[in-house]
């Protein structure tokens, strides 16, 4: 089963709002992206990988002053037939992120649903996101 | 270290976007509620618990007609501790459960920027629970 590994916040100040999370409930920092959608700070519980981030763009229709969360990631085993199933569902593509995105620990695709919700898909975990887990049959060997 | 265990997303039609994560994803409804809070549904993917909720009170601020990502929460060992560490560092507490048990959110607080988060000591429906203790492990 694909697996909720990312949540991101718009934040007008990631690196205060980062110290927060990092002192209040011990989460690590696991990167810092800087890209042409926004720029901030990583952090990671072991599982989840969680962006707080000062965004470039009005990504959700919300205006360049919206803050809080701002959209979740699932990874799944094959992005490519994952779209195929989200298109069928009626979500709507946005956007693809650049060829070495997965190297950097980002989204790979994005996807509106129903009511405008943006979320992300990727087959290659986001920085300090728990794999997967292996399949029955690979754990058992 | 405490886990996020839990996303809400506020939508007009917890029926339907419960169905399409479903349908997507393959994530299961493990419990409905009609709370004084929320209705809607609590999907699994065997880690997170998901719910899709219709708030019946502006939590947020940003009006009833609000729908988006709403709030997330985090699993911590023991509330009262978080709750204390939460404030010294600036946050505010929102309000406390109202529903005795395991399955929801116990207190809820505003972080930097007027962002809100839940923490619970009891795991959300259908949430993995906090990783046994390394000592606890080893026996």
């Amino acid at each position: 089963m694909p697996k909720l590994r990312h949540i991101a916040i718009a934040a007008e100040d990631p690196e205060a709002m980062a110290e927060f999370y990092k002192k209040a409930f011990d989460f690590k920092e696991v990167g810092r992206p800087n890209g042409h959608l926004a720029d901030g700070v990583f952090l990671s519980d072991g599982t989840l990988n969680m962006a707080i981030l000062k965004f470039k763009t009005d990504q959700l229709g919300k205006g360049m002053d919206f803050r809080g969360i701002h959209h979740f990631g699932v990874l799944v085993e094959d992005v490519e037939e994952f779209t195929a199933k989200l298109d069928s569902l009626g979500a709507k593509h946005y956007i693809d992120q650049g060829q070495d995105g997965h190297q950097a620990g980002y989204f790979e695709k994005k996807f509106f649903g129903p009511e405008g919700v943006l979320f992300d898909i990727a087959e290659h975990g986001w920085a300090g996101a728990e794999p997967l887990p292996a399949p029955l049959k690979d754990a058992a060997e | 270290m405490a886990k996020l265990r839990h996303i809400a997303i506020s939508a007009k039609d917890p029926d339907a976007m419960a169905d399409f994560y479903c349908k997507a994803f393959g994530f299961k409804i493990v419990r409905s509620d009609d709370g004084v809070l929320a209705r809607g549904h609590h999907l699994s993917d065997g880690t997170i618990d998901l719910a899709i909720l219709n708030f019946k009170t502006d939590q947020l601020g940003k009006g009833m007609d609000y729908y988006g990502l709403h709030h997330f929460g985090v699993l911590v060992e023991n509330v009262e501790e978080a709750q204390k560490a939460v404030e010294a560092l600036g946050g505010k507490h929102y309000i406390d459960t109202t529903v005795q048990g395991p399955g929801g959110f116990e207190v809820k607080m505003y972080g930097p920027e007027g962002v809100l988060f839940d923490v619970a000591e009891h795991a959300w429906t259908g949430a993995e629970p906090l990783p046994e203790p390394i000592k606890d492990a080893a026996e």
